[in-house]
């Protein structure tokens, strides 16, 4: 589909969110709570908060849940019952919609999206990714530990949104990329105003910190560079920066229950504990938190940019903002830029 | 802030380096914002102007003295806060650090900056900005040490309005029906990182009970009733050696208030044994000895 555009003011907006609620769907929207802001099911627009820069943590459980039921089983007799997981996955995004993230929350599905269609097509995964609606607003002010503009993004890039919102002069101009958007703005085109391309509020010039490039030509390049260990000494390997991040994807397959009933289900994982490459044997390839913190910088900014020609990285900032010890990705994604 | 507290530690760290007496010392640095600082590993006496301490050296460093990376180093100077000190003790008593490999490097404090307002602009210490630990703080001055900094920042004033843990009473006043509630719906929000592990100085078993298998004793499942498994679990292998630094809570990505479970277990080993964690080194662990007065009347 062709992009198209729209003009809305912000008293339509809400009456837009409102009837998406009243018509049954689950929109999720960023919300405070305990002192922060987190995505959580809305009631009515209000209990948004639209001014935050960036909820907490992502919403990437809509996509891949922090617990997944891949299959359970139980018996009866000699009787066995199996019930395929994807029962729970098929249709759960059917009627929920991500509402007021940013443009770097939307554009990690997208890109998540390659590794799990890569060779095995991973059901789970695109049966709610291809249901799952984003509005996304686009930001106006990143902080300091921002840099989509460095990953190939920007403050309002579209790419993975549904809709693109852009606040300018007290109303909204939506950018609808897709039939999922039109769908969504489709029931209350009476609060919109379809416009052409050109009355859309210009793109500002978004300055670049450092050259992503650098950094991967550095990655390629020094592997065994004693900055990993001795920049990492620092890291407690407690794991907040994957977990908080809207494309780390790794999962952890595990059983539970016994021999009358039992499932079996994946689990969020984590590269920066140590037991997530301990052998059987005893042996761990990655020993230590330095061996570690590099493999995510490698995976963010080499290894999935080489085989799916993006950064797994949306330049979020979450994992700096996150974490414990004050480690900052953007300045060491940068620092090894420079040291190239 | 305070350059006569950063000079004063830099010049004891360098003097430390530089004699030998430790080949590495673990201080707090310059962060990505004024607004923090991070942990810095200085080895090289050359180095030591990186060392810093001010009212946004929230981190507890002893937790470094668990990493296998930071064991290599045999010799270590550390520079600890009052209440971050008392980790030091307990990994000293629980022979996890021999006191002679450990130079401690205490920094007086009146009170640091809780981190989520610091990052939203506030810089300034007051009872309503510090950590509740802050306002019943005992160990200003911290309780054992080599070096001593002395802080400059003026003393923390406490109208009294702000009753630290408050929620403890409040929970402790519920009916279990209620109380129980409040944690579902607390560890519901769990996510399973275990980043506050990770982030305790005093949790480091080499491996630690969820990663153990055979058998399963706690659900991986990142949902009830594993999430209360986990916590509850955790609690209790940190009642009676909690010291009460809060790294758990502060690394919680997701905002469990879980120091109203550790300073509950505190107050409840207070309360029946007369022990307090980390005040000293020699002292045995409450529950690592058995003593005729030990509470009984659970035996029936």
């Amino acid at each position: 589909m062709e992009e198209r555009y729209f003009e809305i003011t912000r008293e339509n907006l809400k009456k837009f969110v409102d009837s998406l609620i009243s018509g049954g769907s689950e929109v999720i929207a960023p919300r405070d709570r305990d002192g922060d802001t987190f995505y959580g099911k809305i009631a009515n627009f209000d209990e948004a908060n639209l001014d935050m820069l960036l909820p907490k943590m992502s919403y990437k459980e809509f996509l891949l849940p922090k617990t997944e039921i891949l299959f359970e089983y139980s018996l009866f007799g000699t009787e066995t019952e199996i019930k395929d997981g994807l029962e729970y996955a098929r249709g759960a995004n059917k009627k929920r919609v991500i509402f007021g993230g940013r443009p770097c929350d939307g554009a990690a599905g997208r890109i998540m999206e390659k590794v799990f269609n890569w060779d095995y097509k991973d059901e789970f995964f695109n049966e709610r990714f291809k249901d799952l609606a984003i509005i996304s607003i686009a930001c106006e002010k990143p902080d300091n530990y921002c840099f989509c503009m460095d990953i190939e993004l920007s403050p309002e890039s579209s790419y993975g949104s549904d809709i693109l919102l852009k606040k300018d002069g007290g109303k909204y101009f939506a950018t609808v990329t897709d039939e999922k958007g039109m769908a969504l703005i489709t029931p209350c085109m009476n609060l919109f105003k379809e416009i052409s391309r050109d009355k859309m509020p210009a793109p500002k010039d978004w300055k670049k910190s450092f050259d992503i490039e650098k950094t991967k030509e550095f990655l390629d390049k020094n592997f065994e560079h004693k900055y990993f260990q001795e920049r990492f000494l620092s890291c407690i390997g407690c794991g907040i920066c994957t977990y908080a991040c809207p494309t780390c994807h790794c999962f952890d397959i595990q059983d539970e229950g016994g021999c009358k009933e039992g499932r079996r289900i994946r689990n969020w994982d984590s590269c920066q504990f140590s037991i997530f490459t301990l052998h059987a044997s005893g042996h761990n390839p990655r020993v230590t938190q330095g061996d570690r913190y590099r493999q995510r910088l490698m995976h963010k900014f080499k290894i999935y940019s080489e085989k799916f020609n993006k950064y797994l990285c949306v330049g979020c900032g979450r994992c700096s903002r996150n974490c414990p010890e004050d480690i900052d990705i953007r300045e060491i994604a940068k620092d090894l830029a420079d040291m190239e | 802030m305070s350059n006569i507290v950063d000079e004063k530690l830099r010049k004891i760290a360098k003097d430390l380096l530089e004699s030998g007496e430790v080949s590495l010392i673990i201080g707090y640095g310059a962060g990505s914002s004024p607004r923090r600082t991070r942990p810095v590993f200085i080895t090289d006496a050359k180095d030591a102007h990186k060392l810093s301490f001010n009212r946004h050296s929230v981190q507890d460093l002893a937790v470094f003295l668990k990493k296998a990376e930071v064991k290599k180093f045999s010799k270590i100077g550390i520079l600890v806060k009052g209440c971050d000190e008392k980790a030091v003790n307990v990994l000293i008593q629980e022979y996890q650090v021999s006191r002679d490999n450990i130079k401690i490097i205490g920094v007086e404090c009146n009170g640091v900056v809780r981190q989520n307002l610091a990052d939203k602009g506030e810089s300034s210490v007051s009872e309503a900005t510090v950590y509740d630990k802050c306002l019943i703080c005992g160990e200003h001055r911290p309780l054992i040490y080599d070096y001593l900094v002395e802080t400059d920042e003026p003393e923390l004033k406490l109208s009294g309005a702000l009753k630290p843990y408050t929620k403890i009473e409040e929970l402790d006043a519920m009916d279990p029906e209620e109380r129980n509630e409040f944690w579902r719906k607390e560890f519901e929000k769990c996510i399973k990182c275990y980043a506050c592990r990770q982030a305790c100085p005093l949790c480091y078993c080499s491996r630690c009970i969820v990663e153990k298998n055979t058998p399963q004793w706690i659900d991986t499942s990142i949902e009830e009733p594993g999430n209360a498994q986990w916590n509850l679990i955790r609690a209790y292998h940190l009642s009676g050696r909690c010291i009460s630094c809060g790294e758990c809570e502060r690394a919680c990505p997701v905002n469990i208030p879980l120091m109203l479970i550790n300073e509950k277990m505190a107050r409840d080993v207070y309360n029946m044994f007369g022990y307090k964690s980390g005040q000293d080194t020699e002292t045995k662990p409450v529950f690592g000895v058995f003593s005729e007065g030990d509470l009984n009347d659970f035996i029936k």
